[in-house]
């Protein structure tokens, strides 16, 4: 009797130790208190983006340097982004990543929507960098219709932002990819400014040494959607560029040049010729005409093509001069045209859209419900098969005047990383597109067996801490000037990214040569320096070396969940 | 047909009703208490405020919760599971391409691993005793505790990597194409890709039935009738074939059913090693990014399937064992 109410009186406590302890604790500050909180950084779990993880980890160990509590959280991917996108008040900081594409060869589209006012509340801007005269400068940068006028003002931009720093600019990573180099000319391959060598030019000039005459590629991600009215996804786009044509093309060197346009002049600020290349088909014979290109670009003014109609917004009206003549007139100066629309915007059949477009008026569905069972272009290459979840074959147009040099363009998904390498080796794939693994690992298989080039270049893209500076002490340039400045980024381009990646010191990547800025301050490691310059703006440690206010600030935020 | 076996399955066929409706609702649910939001694949610098309104709408997720599960009940009834939030295409045109290479390999794995299984399940149990079998059932075990992705990892690396003799991934070589699934299923190329995942899925499915049919063998073995068999003078492996192994077999018939439901999650491992373009990889796909139609079609596939094979487990043993009936007397 007295051991059964033992127990329970046991089994009691210890329930109820469990429960209190899982109660959500009641705020502790009983008065306000100039120390700053602890600070939460969110990244990937390490499983997940290894290189993210360890930047993480790296800056983390910086900061506490500077006397703050710093935790790092990780959450997937898609919680991660819907906490930062979804809940702007509640985050600190996060780690974060642009991708690199060929139309961002032109800078407009990051240094406007990552930074203008106009896109902190739901678009990209989810720090909330408010800053007037930024707005200013990126909106003149927008209009500036002469390169080299344009050049000073995105110069100017980038130094205001390396003055502010917004973000931490961690790297610009090498993306790296391999080509057995037996069955193709070494020569032949294009090495693209910001892109490396999987590029459209490679695809079209790549040419076969031997007996293999079809190009083998992998993707990790299985193909979602072949429609040119439909951003579905990085590995889609690969095969959009290929089947579909555009007026203008991200060249080599990262500029615009005329393409299914032979021509292309601004006749005045808001106005643009083009003068069409003569004699373009489509790949089922029909010529292509001044009226499909009016089309291709009017299509995404409506409603049904939603994810191009931002970059045909500025469109005011396009007029038909004679049969190869086009005039484009834009609503306002925008400098970016010719690479972010121009260079994006695909050709499409009128005779094939037109009535797929009018069967869905009036209904929900817009043109990404859509999928041409044999889709259509102008493009280097035409469509032959899509075995879904497994190949995406494409087959040379000879009639194309850059017809390529290979027979086919053949696409595999390949799920697992290990198998991707496997599959080089043993010659299943003959160019490797597709690789996150660990460079080293590639660069070992490329000494065994010389039959492998690797190529790595620096990206586009770029990887950087984001502060959100609705929340204090964020707000404070200062404040991220120091963080900058404890945060090591030589360790974490040598230890996170292996080498393979060059300190980023701007949102406009290096391999950019015409548009990077020169001479923007580098923000060497220096934890003294940085606490310096805290201890100049007010800044204050107490007792246990904890980081405090300027004084006439408290903390008057909870720790972020 | 007796009128009560009919009645029988037309009770079961009510209560398979019942149970899809209870799984669909509760997939309704699990994906939408999710934390995580499709809108986030969809995240782009030029990702407008009237974008992601217009994407809500056209997901339908904008409507109060209730209305979503009644659209979501009507239309599945009628074989609408609806459209998939990224493909854009029907998630029944979605499933229908991907799950014959799934039931290919699944159902093919588990029948091949329950033959070798009884069979060498009944040999290990009559070599009771012997070196061979201490060494048979180490060698039974280590595989079944093996993970599925490091079996499949070594013998990617070994037969196809350095071998050559399979490739290492897809069901087709690239720029293969079959004019029909009767083609492609009989085709010497299909059978080359299938092989790999095909020995990975049986190595690590061939312990349970293995085992079981072991375990009841050696039991039934001590039953009299099989003293009396002996006896009577009959050779040994006739009472194996003969007597023994029927009535072992019935546990094992059971197991069949049940295996079948569980190995489609085993399936998807093996899917991803071998980029094996099934539902399995569709399914895992669809759930990371919040793909609710195309999850939910896909999950309820898969459950109805599962289901279904319980209930052929059920005929089975019936004919299998003529003392068990359902009919009510």
């Amino acid at each position: 009797m007295r051991t059964r109410v033992l127990l329970h009186s046991l089994a009691l406590l210890v329930i109820g130790t469990l429960v209190a302890g899982a109660a959500p604790l009641a705020p502790t500050n009983a008065q306000a208190s100039r120390q700053i909180r602890e600070l939460v950084m969110v990244t990937w779990p390490q499983a997940g983006d290894p290189q993210q993880f360890e930047a993480a980890r790296i800056a983390a160990d910086g900061m506490r340097k500077l006397g703050l509590k710093v935790t790092v959280r990780t959450m997937p991917w898609e919680q991660l982004a819907d906490y930062i996108w979804y809940n702007r008040t509640k985050w600190d900081m996060t780690t974060w990543q642009m991708v690199g594409r060929p139309e961002r060869s032109d800078p407009d589209e990051i240094l406007v929507n990552l930074f203008s006012s106009s896109t902190a509340k739901d678009g990209y801007n989810f720090i909330g960098f408010i800053n007037p005269k930024y707005d200013e400068l990126a909106q003149a940068q927008r209009s500036a219709t002469d390169p080299e006028a344009r050049k000073k003002l995105v110069y100017e931009a980038q130094r205001m932002l390396a003055d502010q720093q917004p973000y931490t600019f961690l790297v610009n990573p090498k993306s790296i990819y391999a080509f057995n180099n037996q069955v193709w000319d070494a020569k032949t391959i294009v090495e693209q400014k910001g892109i490396g060598i999987k590029n459209f030019w490679t695809f079209i000039q790549a040419a076969p040494k031997g007996a293999q005459k079809d190009m083998v590629l992998n993707a990790q991600d299985p193909t979602i959607a072949i429609n040119p009215l439909y951003i579905s996804g990085k590995v889609d786009s690969w095969i959009t560029e290929l089947i579909w044509d555009r007026l203008m093309r991200v060249g080599p060197d990262g500029l615009p040049r005329p393409w299914a346009a032979s021509a292309v002049t601004w006749a005045t600020p808001t106005t643009v010729d083009v003068t069409l290349r003569p004699g373009m088909r489509w790949h089922d014979g029909k010529p292509l005409t001044a009226e499909d290109v009016i089309f291709s670009f009017m299509a995404p003014k409506g409603g049904k093509v939603p994810m191009y109609k931002p970059f045909v917004a500025n469109i005011a009206d396009i007029k038909k001069v004679n049969d190869t003549t086009l005039r484009f007139t834009l609503e306002k100066p925008q400098a970016s045209f010719l690479t972010s629309t121009l260079g994006k915007v695909n050709l499409v059949p009128r005779h094939v859209w037109e009535p797929m477009l009018q069967s869905i008026e009036g209904k929900k569905d817009t043109a990404e419900q859509l999928q041409e069972k044999a889709p259509i272009g102008s493009g280097p290459f035409k469509f032959v098969s899509w075995t879904r979840g497994q190949e995406v074959v494409l087959e040379a147009n000879t009639q194309h005047w850059a017809a390529p040099k290979m027979h086919r363009w053949i696409l595999r998904t390949v799920a697992n990383v290990e198998a991707s390498l496997g599959g080089l080796r043993n010659g299943e794939l003959n160019f490797l597109s597709d690789y996150l693994g660990d460079p080293s690992v590639l660069a070992g298989l490329s000494r065994q067996n010389p039959a492998i080039t690797v190529v790595a270049s620096t990206d586009i893209g770029f990887q950087f801490i984001g502060y959100n500076e609705r929340r204090a002490p964020f707000n404070d340039p200062t404040f991220r000037k120091a963080l900058s400045m404890a945060i090591d980024r030589t360790m974490i381009r040598l230890v996170a990214y292996k080498g393979y990646g060059v300190i980023a010191d701007s949102p406009v990547s290096h391999a950019l040569e015409f548009w990077h800025a020169p001479g923007l301050p580098q923000i060497p490691y220096n934890v003294q320096a940085a606490r310096e310059l805290l201890k100049k703006a007010g800044y204050d440690w107490d007792g246990q070396g904890r980081l405090l206010y300027p004084a006439s600030q408290t903390e008057s935020l909870e720790v972020a969940r | 047909m007796t009128r009560s076996s009919s009645r029988w399955i037309v009770q079961r066929l009510a209560q398979l009703a019942l149970v899809l409706w209870v799984i669909a609702t509760i997939l309704f649910l699990i994906f939408r208490l999710m934390p995580g939001n499709p809108l986030v694949a969809f995240i782009d610098p030029n990702f407008t405020a009237e974008q992601q309104r217009a994407l809500i709408h056209q997901f339908g997720l904008d409507l109060p919760l209730w209305q979503q599960y009644l659209i979501f009940l009507k239309e599945s009834v009628t074989g609408n599971l609806g459209q998939s939030f990224f493909y854009k295409a029907p998630v029944s045109q979605l499933v229908w391409e991907t799950l014959p290479n799934t039931l290919i390999l699944t159902l093919g794995s588990v029948i091949i691993a329950f033959l070798i299984g009884t069979v060498a399940g009944a040999f290990l149990a009559w070599k009771r005793g012997t070196a061979a079998e201490a060494a048979g059932i180490s060698v039974v075990v280590a595989l079944r505790a093996a993970p599925e992705f490091w079996v499949g990892m070594i013998l990617l690396a070994v037969f196809s990597f350095s071998l050559r003799w399979f490739p290492s991934s897809g069901t087709a070589s690239p720029g293969v194409h079959y004019a029909s699934l009767g083609a492609q299923l009989v085709s010497v190329d299909f059978l080359r890709h299938l092989a790999l995942p095909l020995v990975t899925f049986v190595l690590y499915l061939q312990g349970l039935p293995l085992l079981l049919m072991r375990s009841n063998m050696l039991d039934v073995m001590e039953e009299e009738f099989v003293v009396m068999a002996r006896m009577k003078g009959l050779p040994e492996a006739r009472i194996l074939l003969r007597h023994a192994a029927r009535n072992a077999l019935l546990p094992v018939a059971t197991a069949f059913a049940l295996v079948i439901g569980y190995s489609l999650s085993g399936d998807v491992v093996v899917e991803n090693v071998f980029s094996w373009p099934g539902l399995g990889r569709l399914l895992v796909k669809a759930v990371s990014s919040k793909d609710y139609p195309l999850a939910q079609g896909a999950f309820l596939v898969i459950a109805a399937l599962a289901i279904l094979m319980n209930l052929l487990a059920d005929l089975v043993y019936t004919w299998l064992d003529p003392r068990v009936s359902y009919a009510k007397r």
